[in-house]
């Protein structure tokens, strides 16, 4: 009897602890349920959406143009590039070329009352006689505010309210040599309805640590172009300038818990980057010849070097050319860096609502899959969970889609689902619901 | 009987030899997931600025991958192509061209 008692007690003793550690899990893991549904198809490499909460969509296509998917499903083709057809407008200026074309697209704050979108895009009108070889200034990538009609179906004004913004035009002797290359191009109203329009380098090395050139920037400007009054650049450089030092950032949003930027950043074959900005930080790209102990590079580009034709540990490439040096006093340290690899971090976006579950608050992070040299390719959405002070993360999951593709643009909408554009021509709605 | 020897051993050869050198599609399918598929997309569909790479001749394909292959250089790219074409065997180059001769994108 004695042994029955404590075999009993036994027992339930287990019983107790593995119900309370089933309530316990129960409570604390609300792990949502996922679900993938297509929106758009068959378009040609999709850029980037701005939702809005009826779930009309804006969407760019990079060498046609901007358009808009209203609630029923009906596309109005709104604003075209140069040659494109079935545009109810175009601009005679914008133009495609590699990875360079109509790109970032954001709504203004007071959208529903003054109808503005912010796009960026390549343009040859304000080439000047600057454009003449790559290592000259060439401004080839602006940033228009389109008002558009009481329908939204035309652009009724335009106004280009950035347009320095450096331009690669001609090849050179680089592994990802076309013309085109490197433009940033992700644009994401924040907080007090300040615009951020997110740069890359434009393969040429003198950019990212200029102080004048916009090329290799992230800016941070009102929505007439202007610099917002608390930038902070070092002494000299252009106020636009919010911060400095990157190579090509296609991924920008704000932490909603406390409005703080963080970028995604490519890696050149080595170390992709997510980065918590600081106002007038460095990111520490400085791929410029005869600088940091390295000597001549082609075409004064030594972002792919050393043995840029190859591959090689992506850890000896970082040693050699670092995406954030450490002689820098001023460096912004990456809060992530793909285990030294570089797959193609592209569009990032924070997963907000209780929706979300254990996942709200993360940073989505599109990868798009580059694997040279022997790295894994890679293609995913990353759920990343930062640290409070941005400098490190918690830990990652891969948002469970069912199916790998070129991840370029992630954007949250209103009610909380995540938009994605893949380059393969599709657009997603990814929704999440709680479990609980 | 001796007068009809050679030409039926030049068939056979020949037979035999389109047959060892005919690409095989499913073959060069999964040597494109390993290789190419991250930038020309799916099916060789081509994605953002990688071309479409499917529905070129079998010979066409067959070139250009060893011209590639061999450091040639065609267009401001060329040198991710010449890395990645350096590797491939002939038979892989055969296996790719046949599959991309056909291959459709299905999403």
């Amino acid at each position: 009897m004695k042994h029955l008692i404590k075999k009993s007690l036994v027992t339930s003793a287990v019983s107790v602890l593995a119900l309370s550690g089933s309530i316990a899990y129960g409570a604390g893991m609300d792990v949502p349920m996922i679900k993938v549904t297509p929106v758009l198809e068959g378009l040609e490499s999709p850029w980037d959406m701005n939702v809005r909460a009826d779930g009309t969509m804006f969407y760019t296509e990079k060498c046609k143009g901007l358009s808009m998917r209203s609630p029923d499903g009906t596309v109005t083709n709104i604003y075209g590039m140069n040659g494109s057809s079935g545009y109810a407008s175009a601009g005679a200026d914008l133009f495609c070329e590699g990875q360079a074309g109509m790109m970032g697209v954001a709504a203004d704050r007071h959208f529903d009352q003054n109808r503005r979108l912010y796009v960026a895009s390549t343009s040859n009108k304000y080439h000047g006689s600057g454009c003449k070889t790559n290592f000259e200034r060439c401004d080839g990538n602006i940033v228009m505010r389109l008002t558009l009609s009481e329908d939204l179906k035309s652009v009724v004004d335009r106004t280009d309210i950035i347009t320095d913004i450096q331009y690669k035009p001609f090849e050179s002797n680089q592994p990802f040599g076309g013309p085109g290359a490197h433009n940033g191009g992700r644009l994401r109203v924040g907080p007090g309805g300040y615009l951020w329009v997110a740069g890359g380098d434009r393969h040429r090395g003198v950019c990212p640590q200029s102080p004048t050139l916009l090329c290799g920037k992230v800016l941070r400007v009102d929505t007439d172009g202007n610099a917002h009054p608390d930038n902070n650049p070092p002494e000299g450089f252009d106020k636009r300038i919010y911060t400095y030092g990157h190579r090509n950032v296609q991924g920008i949003d704000f932490r909603p818990s406390d409005g703080k930027a963080f970028t995604a950043e490519h890696g050149p074959w080595h170390s992709d980057e997510i980065t918590a900005l600081v106002n007038g930080g460095n990111g520490g790209w400085d791929p410029q010849q005869n600088t940091a102990g390295r000597g001549e590079c082609p075409d004064e580009y030594c972002g792919y070097m050393p043995e840029q034709m190859d591959g090689m540990d992506p850890a000896v490439r970082a040693s050699f050319m670092p995406m954030s040096d450490t002689r820098f006093d001023d460096l912004m340290h990456p809060t992530w860096n793909n285990n030294g690899w570089s797959q193609g971090t592209s569009s990032a976006a924070f997963l907000k609502g209780e929706n979300w579950g254990i996942y709200e608050g993360r940073l989505a992070t599109g990868v798009l899959g580059i694997g040279f040299g022997g790295t894994p390719i890679g293609q995913r959405i990353d759920m990343v969970s930062i640290t409070p002070d941005g400098l490190g993360i918690n830990g990652i999951t891969r948002m469970p889609l069912g199916f790998s593709k070129r991840f370029r643009g992630l954007v949250m909408a209103p009610d909380n689902s995540l938009y994605v554009a893949v380059d393969e021509g599709e657009i997603y709605q990814v929704t999440a619901t709680s479990m609980q | 009987m001796l007068k009809y020897t050679g030409p039926l051993t030049l068939a056979v050869i020949l037979g035999l030899s389109n047959s060892a050198f005919a690409g095989d599609p499913v073959a060069g399918e999964k040597r494109f997931h390993e290789s190419c598929h991250a930038c020309h997309g799916p099916a060789g569909k081509g994605a953002s600025s990688y071309p479409k790479v499917s529905g070129n001749s079998i010979e066409y394909t067959r070139d250009k991958l060893k011209a590639y292959r061999e450091g040639q250089k065609f267009g401001p790219n060329s040198s991710l192509m010449i890395m990645m074409a350096k590797p491939l065997s002939d038979e892989e180059i055969e296996n790719l061209s046949a599959y991309l001769k056909d291959a459709k994108y299905k999403q």
